[in-house]
């Protein structure tokens, strides 16, 4: 291994290592403190939240039609789901 | 009040009275969301959580109008209608299925936005959209898939994705993977039956906070390999390889006192390209008297340039489009397109939607969107493309059952 390929091995772990450092304070920061903050929500208290426009997917063809425009005048894409297929677009 | 488990919808839309309403059932907005609480309870409201079935099917039609602008000249304009079924099967299946047209015609630019020699197009996509899901208690297993065909370009995708809610039904967790093939066969020719294939994972969490706060967070990860150049621009090279990944958040908050939905969404985006990207998303849904609604949108985008993308500043000795120190017979990745320099995008608009007798509802949406080089926000580079600007209508008609 040449050294510039050893240091730039070394660069990436590190910053691996900062990210999974980073990823476990937040958990433990969430499992001791945040998450139980969350009082649980009874079901008698979620008529708002029943409401067509408190859904995430409320008016999903509106949705699909603004992705694919974006998809197709910028470069980044995906969010919230899977398996979308791709198109020729111009 | 549960079916299977399953907590039942009897009537979805409507379910919380106006603040009228509210006010009138005591002035006192505690007993008026106890008593509403209460109400809920006993006509077997659902759960208002992505674990729940819906009850009622529904037809829904839009018909989208998307004109593009560069320049003062008209260069892409699209004319799609859809039509989505939502269809609850025996209290445990949701069938979910949409079908558009996409009537494409217009000028694309064969490198940057040089509007001279553009290449003229026409084209007629047609795709197919179809999930199915299977409801139990505290999970929900979906099946997708979504097939798209245009004369150039085909491309099928297929994904599966698993939701585990807490029993009280306050937290969900998905996991998803989808794999897409696409089939690539230009006019030009310049290639033949090429492929491009991509292989993502899904991790994402919903979470009720409050009785009017509901997150989301999700993670997604993509790898693709195959054709990702442009047939029809000039110089365009690019990797056969791209990863991409996002992390989306978004926020919906409820405001009984003014009968109005705040939905918030950010994303972060950065791909094997060098591309980073954010996302800002805001709208403002707010009840009005007799059904209606009005909703402004706000989105700001930002992107930065690919590492191979060049700037439209041309080799002295060749000209345009090559860039400056240019070597032919060398291959190297490179492309002029826009839509991977640096640039930023701002869209503005608002929805009205009217809800009518026998739970038919009509909506109306215009969108102005504008994308500029200099309002790009985090990022360097990217400079002497011309503005794009479009225009984007939908009409939509709806009716459940």
């Amino acid at each position: 291994m040449r050294h510039g390929d050893s240091d730039s091995h070394q660069n990436k772990m590190s910053r691996i290592q900062r990210r999974l450092s980073m990823l476990i304070v937040i958990g433990i920061v969430c499992a001791t403190t945040g998450c139980s903050l969350i009082r649980p929500v009874q079901v008698w208290d979620k008529g708002y939240l029943a409401k067509n426009s408190m859904k995430f997917d409320y008016d999903k063809l509106a949705m699909k039609n603004g992705e694919h425009i974006y998809t197709s005048k910028e470069a980044a894409s995906g969010s919230s789901s899977v398996g979308g297929g791709g198109c020729g677009c111009n | 009040m549960f079916e299977n488990g399953i907590f039942n919808m009897k009537s979805k839309v409507n379910v919380v009275p106006s603040n009228s309403a509210m006010s009138k059932i005591g002035g006192n907005s505690d007993i008026a969301t106890a008593l509403l609480g209460a109400a809920l309870l006993l006509s077997g409201i659902e759960s208002a959580h992505s674990q729940s079935i819906p009850s009622e099917a529904s037809l829904n039609f839009k018909y989208l109008n998307y004109e593009e602008k560069q320049q003062g000249l008209k260069r892409i304009t699209a004319k799609a209608p859809s039509l989505q079924l939502i269809l609850p099967i025996a209290g445990e299946w949701l069938l979910d299925g949409a079908l558009t047209s996409d009537d494409v015609s217009g000028a694309s630019p064969r490198y940057h936005t040089a509007i001279s020699g553009a290449s003229k197009m026409s084209d007629y996509r047609k795709a197919a959209d179809l999930s199915l899901t299977r409801y139990f208690e505290n999970t929900s297993l979906s099946i997708g898939s979504s097939y798209s065909s245009e004369h150039d370009y085909d491309s099928l995708a297929l994904s599966i994705t698993a939701a585990f809610s807490t029993p009280d039904k306050n937290r969900t967790w998905s996991f998803g993977v989808g794999a897409s093939s696409d089939t690539i066969n230009p006019t030009n020719k310049i290639v033949r039956d090429e492929h491009k294939k991509s292989k993502n994972i899904l991790l994402g969490v919903s979470q009720i906070l409050t009785p009017v706060d509901l997150v989301q967070f999700t993670v997604t990860h993509g790898r693709g390999e195959g054709y990702f150049s442009d047939p029809y621009k000039l110089l365009d090279e690019r990797p056969r390889h791209r990863n991409q990944s996002s992390v989306f958040a978004r926020w919906n908050h409820h405001l009984p006192e003014s009968g109005a939905t705040a939905r918030v969404a950010y994303r972060y985006y950065r791909d094997s390209f060098s591309i980073k990207a954010h996302t800002f998303q805001a709208e403002l849904e707010k009840e009005l008297v007799d059904g209606w609604s009005i909703t402004p949108l706000l989105r700001v985008y930002s992107q930065s340039a690919a590492g191979f993308y060049f700037d439209p500043v041309y080799d002295s000795q060749f000209g345009e489009p090559f860039p400056r120190g240019y070597q032919f017979g060398v291959k190297q990745f490179s492309s002029a397109d826009q839509r991977l320099s640096g640039f930023g995008a701002l869209t503005l608009g608002v929805s009205i939607s009217k809800k009518m007798q026998n739970q038919w509802a009509i909506d109306f949406r215009l969108e102005r969107y504008e994308q500029r080089t200099q309002w790009r926000l985090f990022h360097r580079g990217s400079t002497g493309l011309l503005p794009l600007s479009a225009t984007i209508m939908q009409i939509g008609l709806s009716k459940q059952w």
